[in-house]
């Protein structure tokens, strides 16, 4: 099966609308959570939140979007992957050719448009601009249409682990022979919906959230977008390469709609996979970018699936810290700060840490740390058990 | 790459798909909808039977028959929109209540990914667990993402499916989309229809798929996907796909994916024109028209390669004259 490269990065989140903004962010160990302004809702003005501070309107007239229908995840996906593509020095004959796959993956889709889905789905007004832009598909479609691709086009929702298997759908494809490069990711906007589902399930935090400590409170809700551009070892050429993709695996916990079991059975088989996968030894692992929501149960199972597989459970972090819970653009947002691990050979400190979680006494990393890394396991934990790791390696 | 061998299949939809198969007898539209006949939910426990939506309610019931005999590797689903219904439930719990203290019920079962996830709750499966949303190419990425599962791993077996519901909410949507038919069309006049719009339908096609031959009903050999809005885009398409894999070998059936929309005959039309000597089928005066109807297709050809002994059947289908897709389906 052919090797899989990492040529182009576009990513943007609460840390920045570029690369080099959201390293720098977490090399200063800078928090990006902040209170929700730009959304017409009663959490306005309290509810802690990744919120990246332009209008809709601004990212639309930035993109030169034009064409009616695009909600806010399809500006910040577009905003992504582009900036993927012009990384990767893709021109636009190669995007467009029939072996160039673009894998999408969110979770709220256009549904970031509560009001106006609540209109056209009771039939309360006139048809809105948006009646084909609520399914998940809409966000990646957008993209396609743009740029004329015509090779595989997928959307994947798998909740919070959406674009980790958007990122290893699109790595199959390539060592599949189903494509000769793949432009992965995913994308989520803040919306009315996703911030009262997770609060009715009593997992939002009214504090910045505190991943792995004992006194955490729950997680953030936050928005953000990120794409990479994967290529086989074939066509990759001379190009510059961040990381190579070695390792990957989705399983699932089978245990409960919104909560992982005491065991862990589906974090440790994720990840217990991935390593199986790149063929690597526990050992080896020099850094793992948790999940780390900050809910009550998220950083304990994942805790305990570390301990299970790891005898000494190596250096670990959350940066869901830095950037509150991007969802379904999370698994995608983390491949990029794990390859910033790799290329940097650096590890960015867990923010808002301050006791262990008694059960599991795990202490995730506390300062910025150089230290060399050659493999980096990022993990991604959705509801409905829905878990996929991905391990990058220096390349 | 080679696809998969079939083996079981399960089919909920508005016809007489699932227990005894009778595709004689018609079943009529109601309310201008072709909406799945529910199946038979003795197997789920009663309290989890309450907090399910249409979506996984019909899932439920087309793969416990499987998930019970059966032991899979992992599950995969396509489906563009889930559990609509319970989305625009909670949607309108938020706005009824102004985001007061509200139920979670209907916002984690409104989630896509609601349906594989809860058959792998029923049979305990811990394996790769995988939901595609790619609304008219969901099952279709579906599919090819177990053809490749199965290229990696030659001895696994997977449950694969597609589902979509038809919703009120959802019919709203897409009637202001203009969508669907404003007159009454009844379904055994689909093809007869000269204007615009389809009549909206859902389903659930489940599948026991492998790569052993012994006892397989039938073979999925091929499947293609595009995105274009060009006839010729389309059949330029449909000509390399039965140059590479049709071969020497007969096509004695093309199931047409036409939905009596004028609007997206064309694509449907030129196709035909490839394939002029093999016999045409519709199937959406059957299940209706839905993002995953495709799914009820490859049921569909699997069940009639079988019951009429035929060798290889190609479908195409369209979704809204912009996602286009190949299935070629052969005996075993």
């Amino acid at each position: 099966m052919s090797r899989i490269f990492v040529t182009g990065i576009g990513i943007i989140s609460p840390l920045g609308d570029t690369l080099s903004l959201n390293h720098t962010a977490l090399k200063q160990g800078h928090c990006g959570i902040s209170t929700l302004e730009l959304i017409h809702s009663n959490f306005a003005g309290k509810l802690p939140v990744g919120e990246i501070k332009t209008e809709t309107q601004v990212f639309k007239e930035k993109l030169k979007v034009k064409e009616t229908g695009y909600t806010r995840n399809s500006l910040l996906a577009l905003h992504a992957f582009i900036d993927a593509i012009n990384d990767s020095k893709l021109s636009n004959k190669e995007i467009a050719s029939y072996d160039t796959a673009l894998i999408g993956a969110n979770s709220v889709g256009g549904m970031c448009l509560t009001d106006e889905l609540y209109k056209d789905a009771n039939s309360k007004s006139e048809a809105s601009e948006y009646l084909s832009s609520y399914d998940g598909g809409s966000v990646t479609l957008a993209m396609q249409e743009r740029y004329g691709m015509r090779g595989i086009i997928d959307t994947i929702n798998t909740a919070c682990s959406s674009s980790a298997n958007s990122i290893m759908y699109g790595a199959r494809l390539i060592q599949n022979g189903l494509a000769k490069r793949a432009i992965v990711g995913g994308s989520d906007s803040l919306a009315k919906y996703t911030i009262n589902g997770f609060n009715s399930l009593y997992i939002l935090s009214d504090e910045i959230c505190r991943p792995f400590d004992s006194e955490r409170k729950g997680l953030n809700l936050a928005e953000g977008a990120a794409f990479l551009v994967l290529e086989s070892e074939e066509t990759v050429d001379n190009k510059k390469v961040y990381a190579e993709l070695t390792g990957y695996c989705n399983a699932n916990d089978a245990f409960h709609p919104s909560s992982i079991s005491e065991n862990a059975d589906g974090p440790f088989l994720a990840m217990q996979g991935a390593l199986q996968k790149a063929n690597l030894q526990p050992g080896q692992i020099d850094f793992i970018n948790t999940h780390g929501t900050a809910t009550e149960n998220n950083d304990e199972a994942e805790s305990t699936a570390m301990i299970r597989l790891f005898e000494k459970v190596p250096a670990f972090a959350s940066t869901k810290s830095n950037t509150g819970h991007t969802l379904g653009a999370a698994g995608a947002i983390e491949a990029v700060y794990s390859i910033l691990n790799l290329i940097n050979q650096e590890i960015y400190q867990s923010l808002q840490y301050k006791n262990p979680i008694p059960k599991t006494s795990l202490v995730p990393v506390t300062a910025y740390t150089k230290m060399p890394i050659n493999h980096v396991l990022s993990n991604s934990f959705g509801f409905g058990g829905n878990c996929s790791s991905l391990i990058f390696s220096k390349a | 790459m080679s696809m998969f061998y079939i083996h079981q299949s399960v089919c909920v939809s508005a016809q007489k798909t699932n227990g005894v198969i009778d595709l004689d007898d018609i079943q009529p539209i109601k309310d201008n909808k072709l909406q799945a006949i529910e199946p038979n939910y003795d197997a789920i426990p009663p309290a989890m039977y309450r907090r399910m939506g249409r979506a996984v309610r019909l899932a439920s019931g087309a793969a416990l028959p499987l998930l019970n005999t059966l032991t899979f590797n992992g599950i995969v689903m396509g489906t563009a929109n889930g559990g609509l219904e319970d989305c625009i439930k909670f949607l309108n719990q938020i706005v009824d209540y102004n985001e007061g203290k509200l139920t979670p019920t209907n916002f984690v079962q409104s989630t896509t990914n609601a349906i594989a996830s809860q058959l792998a709750f029923f049979s305990a499966n811990k394996g790769y667990n995988n939901t595609h949303v790619h609304r008219g190419l969901a099952f279709e990425n579906a599919a090819l993402d177990v053809g490749m599962m199965l290229n990696e791993f030659p001895d696994n077996s997977y449950l694969l499916g597609g589902i979509d519901e038809i919703s009120a909410y959802q019919y709203n949507i897409e009637s202001l989309a203009n969508m669907y038919k404003k007159e009454v069309v009844l379904n055994t006049e689909l093809y007869n229809s000269k204007t615009a719009g389809c009549i909206p339908g859902d389903g659930c096609a489940m599948f026991a798929v492998n790569k052993q031959k012994t006892g397989a009903t039938a073979k999925l050999k091929a499947i293609g996907t595009l995105h274009t809005d060009k006839e010729e885009d389309v059949t330029q398409y449909l000509k390399h796909f039965i140059e590479k894999n049709v071969k020497d070998d007969a096509l004695n059936l093309f199931l047409s994916g036409e939905n009596g929309d004028s609007r997206y005959l064309p694509y449907y039309n030129a196709c035909k024109k490839i394939v002029l000597n093999v016999k045409t089928e519709g199937f959406k005066h059957l299940c209706g028209e839905y993002a995953t109807a495709s799914s009820f297709a490859l049921w569909l050809a699997c069940y009639k390669i079988k019951s009429n002994n035929l060798k290889n059947v190609l479908i195409y289908n369209n979704f809204r004259g912009k996602q286009h897709s190949f299935m070629l389906v052969g005996d075993v």
